[in-house]
């Protein structure tokens, strides 16, 4: 250190944008790659509605399959709402109303297309809806043991009835709700009632199907379902009723809900945490910098040197190591030379140990090959060994 | 620009009137926006200019580690606003200055002193970084900070622990001088005076033939050498910056280093010192009589190891060629390593030796010889046999410099510094200086 200022590190210009590349170019690579592999994911791949009985829908409650099915000999409309049932309902001939989630459209709506005297189809139609429709179609209760959207494990429901369209299609997995109705034909009873019933209305045939279940996608290759809702829908025109679900009207978003004073309260909100932020933030100058100190053990070496005996266990280098150490220390105490022969220095430790000549010639040096490098325990004994004459010599 | 909790709160408080304020929220936003900004920037402008501020220093330039410096600042106030606010005297992180910052209020055309503790805790000088006034307005919402320079370096001395062996040394030092109580003649090895026999002077000191010529009895006193010259190399190259314990071993060698010094100035010996790696990082000459330590240990100050080879040739040539042609004792503080000593010293030695008395002191490293203790587990025998070489190392190189007339001195951190004023003291007393 000298008595110089201190040293501020100074930069290379342009390294600052350098380090910000350094430091983005990796997370803006992930982010390309996402990109990449989303908008490439994305290619191709059509996205169908979904919902039951939606018209549109390739899932298994789905009725895309009936609706390619019915249009390969007569028209079929999808319509989303009453308005656009009526207008398709009286701008064709022979049309035939097939109105699903009738529960979406309001008893004013329902009236309209009662009033529009088409054959229609009710699919598990509401107590408004069969009001409206089929007054005198009473909803009786539900065949036993089956969950809301309709199974179709068993072999269905038989007509037994005289319809041409239910004894024509045979058995149908109709298991749903049921009716009973004061006038008109009652087909596949099940229980307290029948799950289709056709009634006469206005000249028009209103046929109440309590369930959607042979619609579907997933069971229209099944029994006789197939054939059922070819059969119900017999007209040059199909209008099929999906009504989207109604509109929220003068709906607010929670913002808006807000009392307009807690709102704008948001602006001097954010002034405020500017400020703390600022207080909290500000530094008292700037920060000092400092050279920071060289921090080495001075036994470094010989620690690096300790590991370096041990992974390649070199015995023979830390016996003679041991050895020279003992012999080096203890020699000079016995009155001899450090040049002393070796026979010399056995005999003298001999003398003062007491120990058998033969056994320190052995211990200390013991030729070649040594037996004391042999393995990690013979080293072990050889350093007691040598520790043993240490504190015989002090004694 | 600086804001305080005051305007945080006064925000805050701001934001809950505009919540309750009902219907009229867009005009309470507005007004309470606008008073917070203009209160604020009232503050700011009405605040006491920073950089207006006259600044100056007094206090401690240097200490010893471990002691508490206390450093002044001046805070002088020439506007004819009221200072109010914080004060931040900047010192590097090692200074340990406290406290942090200071609450101060200067009135117009007066002053104001405030105090910073500095503890180092690293030797050397530390130089102040700045000093900070942070000024806040009249309401005490905000204000404006300006960074002032005041220079201001205060030096860490070496902390001289080994001063405490100085008594028990300065008295061994007596009794080679004869002074001691309990010695009847001094052993020093130079004629000093004749004066009048005393009962109780050895009878062996008495000068017969002064007595012939005289009335009464006449002994000789005798005194130690005194006025040889001494010369404290301090090796500041890469072995001196192995730690220790926890401490540098060329901060260990200062320690030893200054005990001498301060031995031999009360000795009555001229001490030089002198540090060097590659050249010459400092230097002090013996100018007259007198203790040269407190010059030698500012000297010292700065000094950190370099971590590049030593020069032994160049240390060498400096040792020789700024010296007269008188025989001195060169003391060598370095560590007694095989690497660097057998390629680098050892074959220049005699230039040195020829001419004058050389000692070399090493501090020794006690974790190394509890390395060489270790038993019980084959890893524990590995690391003994690793600090028994290096310290068969030592011994090889003792030995060889004791062969070419060397005196070495080897011992651990605690013991360096009086083993080396022994080593002093021994050879002043066999008159070999």
């Amino acid at each position: 250190m000298t008595t110089a200022s201190p040293q501020v590190p100074t930069e290379a210009p342009g390294s600052r944008a350098r380090g910000a590349w350094h430091a983005l170019r990796f997370p803006l690579a992930v982010a390309a790659v996402l990109l990449t592999v989303s908008v490439l994911a994305s290619l191709g791949s059509e996205q169908f509605p979904t919902g039951h009985l939606e018209p549109g829908s390739v899932e298994p409650d789905g009725t895309r399959a009936l609706v390619n099915v019915l249009r390969e000999d007569r028209e079929v409309e999808v319509v989303r709402s009453s308005e656009a049932a009526a207008e398709a309902v009286s701008g064709a001939g022979d049309a035939v109303l097939v109105l699903t989630m009738d529960h979406r459209l309001l008893p004013e709506e329902l009236e309209r297309l009662a009033g529009l005297g088409a054959d229609t189809v009710l699919v598990q139609p509401g107590v408004n809806t069969l009001e409206a429709f089929a007054p005198g179609v009473e909803v009786s209760g539900r065949s036993d043991g089956e969950s809301l959207l309709g199974g179709f494990s068993g072999a269905g429901l038989e007509p037994h009835c005289d319809l041409p369209a239910a004894a024509a299609a045979g058995p149908v997995h109709l298991d749903g709700e049921l009716y009973t109705a004061s006038a008109g034909t009652g087909c596949y009873p099940g229980g307290t009632g029948d799950a289709l019933v056709r009634v006469e209305r206005d000249g028009a045939a209103i046929t109440v199907l309590g369930t959607g279940t042979p619609l579907v996608n997933d069971a229209l290759d099944r029994a006789g379902n197939a054939a059922l809702a070819l059969n119900v829908m017999d007209a040059d025109t199909v209008v099929w009723l999906r009504p989207d679900p109604p509109q929220q009207e003068g709906g607010a978003s929670p913002v808006e809900l807000l009392p307009p004073g807690l709102r704008w309260s948001l602006l001097p909100l954010l002034l405020t945490l500017a400020l703390l932020a600022l207080w909290q933030g500000r530094r008292l100058g700037a920060l000092v910098p400092e050279a920071l100190p060289v921090v080495v053990r001075a036994s470094e070496t010989t620690e690096g040197r300790a590991g370096l005996y041990r992974s390649r266990q070199a015995r023979d280098r830390v016996a003679s190591a041991l050895r020279s150490g003992f012999l080096e220390r203890n020699v000079p105490r016995l009155g001899l030379g450090a040049d002393a022969s070796p026979a010399a220095v056995v005999s003298a430790l001999a003398d003062r140990t007491g120990d058998a000549p033969e056994e320190l010639r052995a211990l200390l040096y013991p030729g070649s090959p040594d037996p004391w490098t042999a393995d990690d325990e013979a080293l072990l004994r050889l350093a007691d060994g040598l520790d043993e004459r240490v504190r015989r010599l002090q004694r | 620009m600086a804001v305080t909790g005051r305007a945080a709160l006064l925000a805050l408080l701001a934001t809950v009137a505009v919540a309750f304020s009902g219907l009229l929220g867009p005009q309470a936003a507005g007004v309470a926006v606008a008073l917070v900004v203009l209160l604020v920037a009232l503050d700011v402008l009405l605040a006491a200019s920073p950089r207006a501020m006259r600044l100056s220093r007094e206090g401690d330039t240097s200490l010893r580690l471990g002691e508490t410096a206390t450093v002044y600042v001046i805070v002088t106030n020439p506007t004819r606003r009221r200072l109010r606010g914080l004060v931040r005297d900047a010192w590097p992180p090692s200074a340990h200055a406290s406290p942090r910052s200071h609450r101060l209020r200067v009135d117009p055309g007066e002053r104001r002193r405030v105090a910073t503790e500095l503890t180092p805790t690293r030797r050397g000088d530390a130089h102040a970084a700045g000093v900070t006034v942070r000024s806040i307005g009249p309401l005490g919402l905000a204000g404006r900070q300006r960074t002032l320079r005041a220079p201001w370096t205060v030096r860490t001395l070496p902390p001289f622990h080994s001063r405490r062996h100085l008594p028990g040394k300065l008295s061994r030092l007596r009794e080679l001088e004869g002074q001691h109580t309990a010695m009847v003649r001094g052993q020093g090895s130079e004629f000093d005076s004749l004066r009048d026999y005393v009962p109780g002077d050895d009878v062996r000191s008495i000068d017969w033939r002064a007595t012939a010529r005289g009335d009464g009895v006449v002994v000789r006193t005798w005194r130690p050498e005194r006025d040889r010259r001494i010369l404290v190399v301090l090796d500041t190259g890469r072995t001196s910056a192995g730690r220790v314990g926890d401490t540098p071993r060329l901060d260990h060698a200062m320690d030893a280093a200054l005990l001498l010094a301060a031995l031999a100035g009360k000795a009555g010996d001229r001490v030089d010192f002198l540090a060097y790696d590659r050249r010459v990082r400092a230097q002090v000459r013996a100018s007259g009589r007198g203790s040269q330590v407190s010059r030698i240990v500012e000297a010292m100050a700065p000094l950190e190891a370099e971590l590049v080879e030593s020069d032994p040739a160049g240390l060498v040539g400096t040792v020789l060629g700024t010296q007269g042609r008188t025989r001195r004792l060169v003391v060598l503080l370095t560590d007694l390593d095989p690497a660097s000593l057998e390629e680098g010293l050892l074959p220049r030695l005699s230039a040195l030796t020829s001419r004058h008395l050389v000692m070399v002191a090493a501090v020794r490293d006690p974790a190394v010889d509890a390395m060489a203790a270790e038993r019980g587990t084959s890893t524990a025998l590995y690391r003994a046999g690793a600090a028994e070489r290096t310290l068969g190392a030592r011994r090889r190189v003792t030995a060889e410099l004791r062969r070419m007339g060397v005196e070495v001195v080897d011992a651990d951190p605690e013991h360096i510094a009086p083993a080396l004023a022994d080593a002093y003291i021994n050879l002043k007393a066999q008159g070999r200086l």
